[in-house]
């Protein structure tokens, strides 16, 4: 059963120059919600920012690890940050 | 909620064992449940796929998203993924997410529950269900 630190470290380690503050807020080990900070995240939507997240974890995602709820963001200091995510795009 | 469209029942065979998913079908072969999904999400503007239905969620996660849709009064079609474990499957080897719930609007993922939570609050779910 990982830990938040178990979760955090996995996420550094995955993630080139990000942080992962997690937090383990059932006290059950199988919920978890991740605040990330990634410059790697910059010019990419949100969708596919939780998706390099949830990468890491495969298959344990639904499995030992019951729920990881995400909130992505890019640091202040990387050109980006603060960007919109593009508009989804409406078909007619 | 009165504008919330009907649960969309996806067709497949009854009575199918709930703990027994079988593989995925292997490339090529008609695989009937992926199909109906797909279509699904196709034919709704708005479609959550869900755990439980937004009268009775079964989960703390589709609960809030249902709950966010409803405030904006936006009619949608719900999925309850919990019938058949090859719902979920599916759905998520369509979509490349893999948690529930996951809405889609206008044929696209527009994500889970903190997305969908966090757009609301920018209100951009708002301009985005437009």
């Amino acid at each position: 059963m990982p830990s938040a630190e178990d979760i955090s470290q996995r996420i550094e380690a995955s993630i080139p120059g990000a942080t992962a503050d997690v937090e383990d807020y059932t006290g059950t080990g199988d919920h978890f919600r991740a605040t990330v900070t990634a410059a790697a995240f910059a010019g990419r939507s949100r969708i596919e920012q939780h998706r390099l997240v949830y990468e890491i974890f495969g298959a344990e995602i639904g499995g030992p690890i019951h729920a990881l709820s995400l909130k992505t963001q890019v640091p202040q200091d990387v050109p980006g940050a603060g960007a919109a995510m593009p508009q989804p795009t409406t078909t007619q | 909620m009165s504008r919330t469209t009907p649960s969309t029942e996806l067709p497949m065979s009854p009575g199918q064992p709930a703990a027994s998913a079988p593989a995925p079908s292997p490339a090529g072969e008609a695989n009937p449940i992926r199909e109906a999904i797909s279509e699904a999400i196709a034919e709704h503007k708005v479609i959550l796929f869900m755990k439980g239905t937004p009268e009775a969620p079964a989960c703390g996660f589709s609960a809030r998203t249902v709950a966010a849709l409803q405030e904006l009064d936006t009619p949608f079609a719900a999925v309850d993924i919990l019938p058949d474990p090859r719902i979920r499957q599916e759905l998520s080897a369509i979509s490349n997410w893999p948690t529930i719930p996951q809405l889609f609007v206008n044929g696209e993922l527009l994500g889970g529950c903190d997305i969908v939570i966090e757009m609301f609050e920018s209100g951009e779910l708002a301009e985005a269900l437009v």
